[in-house]
């Protein structure tokens, strides 16, 4: 049997806390194990270290949005699901950008939470409905070069299609399917500001064969050297 | 209703009817002016022939030219061939005519002139300013060749100021015209579309008090019900009360962030009637959206009706934009396959039937 995961809440309104604490209860593997929460991160960091493998934080403490305060805790070597009723896909993309693992908003987090937080603590991309829908409204120049399959992926996946009939609809297997999605979230992983978070997440999709690391390339591939590989900015990093 | 159209023809005009007042000066001053002193100095000419030649040459310029500049801003090219022949015209009649009494007689500067702000009017204004310049240095070379004296001069120069001033006068007064025209129009632009987002405003604040009123009704009895131990949360009927009354307070708060197009307004509407059933209905959007045709948005909006009615409990429709168009799905428990309306009217409608779950999607092209 594996250690179940560590995880923090950081949570301003204690019904939220409770609720996601029965959450983790209830799951029948027990593979989450809660082991503090806090009200802010002033409140965290004033507690005793303890072992925790993923924080899940709220976006929103006190009537203020701390998606600045993420870098800093996955610096700290913190893994970050963010919770949030919050869907604004900017919101979502800048959490992200900011090495949140995975994004989950209050309306998903009965289906996917637990499910994102293992997925964080073994550093596995984890696409909710909300990331898909994000990634899908993504307008940035900046944004990665998603292939049409991975976007048509993800554009079932946000319709609200399981995986399987996501397959389906495709005519390929539920895995490929995750494979696609997965990989979409990856290549956004190797975009924006860099974040130990992100390096785990793509060193893992590499050693899991979800994505090539040739094909880690910043959308602004034109910008190529005459051997083809990108002229600034290492791929991987 | 689209408010673009009417204020970029009312610059649009603006500069067409200052065209044509300049069509009409140019030809005005060519027959009456030009014509006039043609006539009236017409035993003077070496060759009156020649000089009536000339005249004519450049009649046919004034009509060439209006017809360019009443077509739209004409192109370089076109715009200074006729201008060159305005200017080899006022030279040629300009070294036929007597030395020495060429200023006096000469009525061929003013017009060619005259030509250059007609067909130069609506381009930068330095080409005008160079023609110009150019056609006073050509017939003041022909006036040095004739033998230049200092009375030739001085009045080489009133001509200059005189009718030189004149043109450079009206090219910069249509110019500013112009210029106060596309400010109007701006103006006009920036009212109407300050018009529309209050209307709309307007709009939003009322339906968003009309849900409010609704879920005065609806919402406060549940909770007022959990509150006061009634309701059983473990009662699967009371559990889709509350997720009924959840999806249409989620609906309330976001949509004060979107702006209301007119088929997630419609979505709205059919996905109202669905929630008085007890569906509990969920509208997400990715993206910016592009504008829907009437049509298009009939068909999409009926695949909804008939989509949401067969719906027992849940349903999400979602809009995302695709390559040329939107792309607008439907998952709803219908159980069993829906028949869904015709497509057309560039709305192609795919679904699948998966268990007791449906997915159906009602995809619009632009193109």
């Amino acid at each position: 049997m594996e250690q179940p995961v560590t995880v923090a809440i950081i949570e301003d309104h204690p019904v939220v806390t409770e609720g996601v604490a029965s959450w983790i209860r209830s799951d029948p593997g027990q593979r989450v194990r809660l082991v503090q929460t806090a009200r802010d991160l002033t409140e965290l960091s004033a507690m005793p270290p303890a072992p925790v493998d993923v924080i899940i934080l709220d976006l929103e403490l006190s009537g203020e949005l701390v998606t600045a305060q993420i870098p800093g805790l996955v610096a700290a070597g913190y893994r970050v699901v963010a919770f949030s009723g919050h869907s604004d896909p900017a919101i979502v993309m800048e959490t992200l950008d900011n090495g949140a693992h995975a994004y989950v908003s209050k309306d998903e987090g009965r289906d996917h939470l637990v499910e994102a937080v293992l997925a964080a603590a073994a550093d596995r991309p984890y696409v909710t409905r909300s990331q898909a829908r994000a990634m899908l409204a993504d307008q940035r120049p900046t944004r990665p070069a998603l292939s049409q399959q991975e976007r048509q992926a993800l554009l079932l996946w946000f319709q609200g299609m399981s995986k399987a009939s996501v397959g389906r609809r495709m005519s390929i297997s539920e895995n490929t399917v995750r494979q696609y999605i997965s990989r979409a979230r990856a290549k956004y992983a190797a975009t924006g500001r860099t974040a130990p978070s992100k390096d785990a997440l793509l060193a893992r999709a590499i050693e899991d064969g979800v994505i090539k690391p040739a094909e880690i390339i910043p959308y602004q591939s034109f910008a190529r050297t005459a051997d083809g590989r990108p002229s600034e900015g290492a791929p991987g990093r | 209703m689209t408010t673009v159209q009417p204020t970029a023809l009312m610059s649009g005009r603006y500069q067409r009817a200052f065209t044509i007042a300049v069509v009409f000066l140019v030809a005005g001053w060519h027959l009456a002016g030009a014509g006039g002193q043609l006539l009236h100095n017409r035993s003077a000419y070496g060759s009156f022939a020649f000089q009536c030649a000339m005249w004519l040459f450049m009649a046919l310029a004034i009509a060439a030219g209006s017809v360019l500049v009443l077509r739209g801003t004409p192109g370089w090219r076109p715009a200074w061939t006729v201008a060159m022949i305005a200017l080899a015209a006022s030279t040629a009649a300009a070294a036929a005519s007597p030395a020495g009494q060429m200023l006096a007689v000469n009525w061929a500067w003013g017009s060619a002139g005259w030509i250059g702000v007609l067909v130069l009017l609506h381009r930068r204004f330095a080409e005008l300013a160079w023609f110009l310049a150019a056609l006073a240095l050509a017939t003041f070379g022909v006036l040095v060749w004739n033998g230049l004296d200092r009375t030739d001069l001085a009045g080489f120069l009133a001509v200059l100021a005189w009718s030189t001033g004149a043109q450079v006068a009206v090219a910069a007064g249509v110019k500013a015209l112009d210029v106060a025209a596309g400010h109007a129009a701006a103006a006009a632009r920036s009212e109407d579309a300050a018009r529309e987002r209050a209307a709309t405003a307007e709009i939003i604040r009322a339906a968003r008090h009309a849900r409010w009123l609704a879920l005065q009704e609806s919402a406060v009895p549940v909770v007022a019900e959990l509150a006061a131990g009634t309701a059983d949360p473990g009662d699967a009927q009371v559990r889709i009360r509350c997720a009924v009354q959840a999806a249409r307070l989620r609906r309330l708060l976001a949509e004060s962030d979107e702006v209301p197009g007119s088929l997630m307004h419609e979505l709205h509407a059919s996905a109202d009637v669905a929630e008085r059933r007890g569906v509990a209905v969920e509208i997400e959007t990715a993206g910016p959206l592009p504008q829907v045709p009437g049509s298009a948005r009939r068909v999409i909006t009926d695949a909804a009706i008939a989509i949401l009615t067969a719906a027992r409990s849940q349903a999400r429709i979602t809009l995302a934009t695709v390559a040329a168009g939107i792309a607008v799905s439907f998952v709803a428990d219908t159980g069993t396959v829906v028949r869904l309306p015709a497509a057309g009217e560039g709305v192609a409608i795919e679904q699948q039937q998966d268990g007791g779950m449906l997915w159906a999607e009602a995809r619009w092209n632009s193109l």
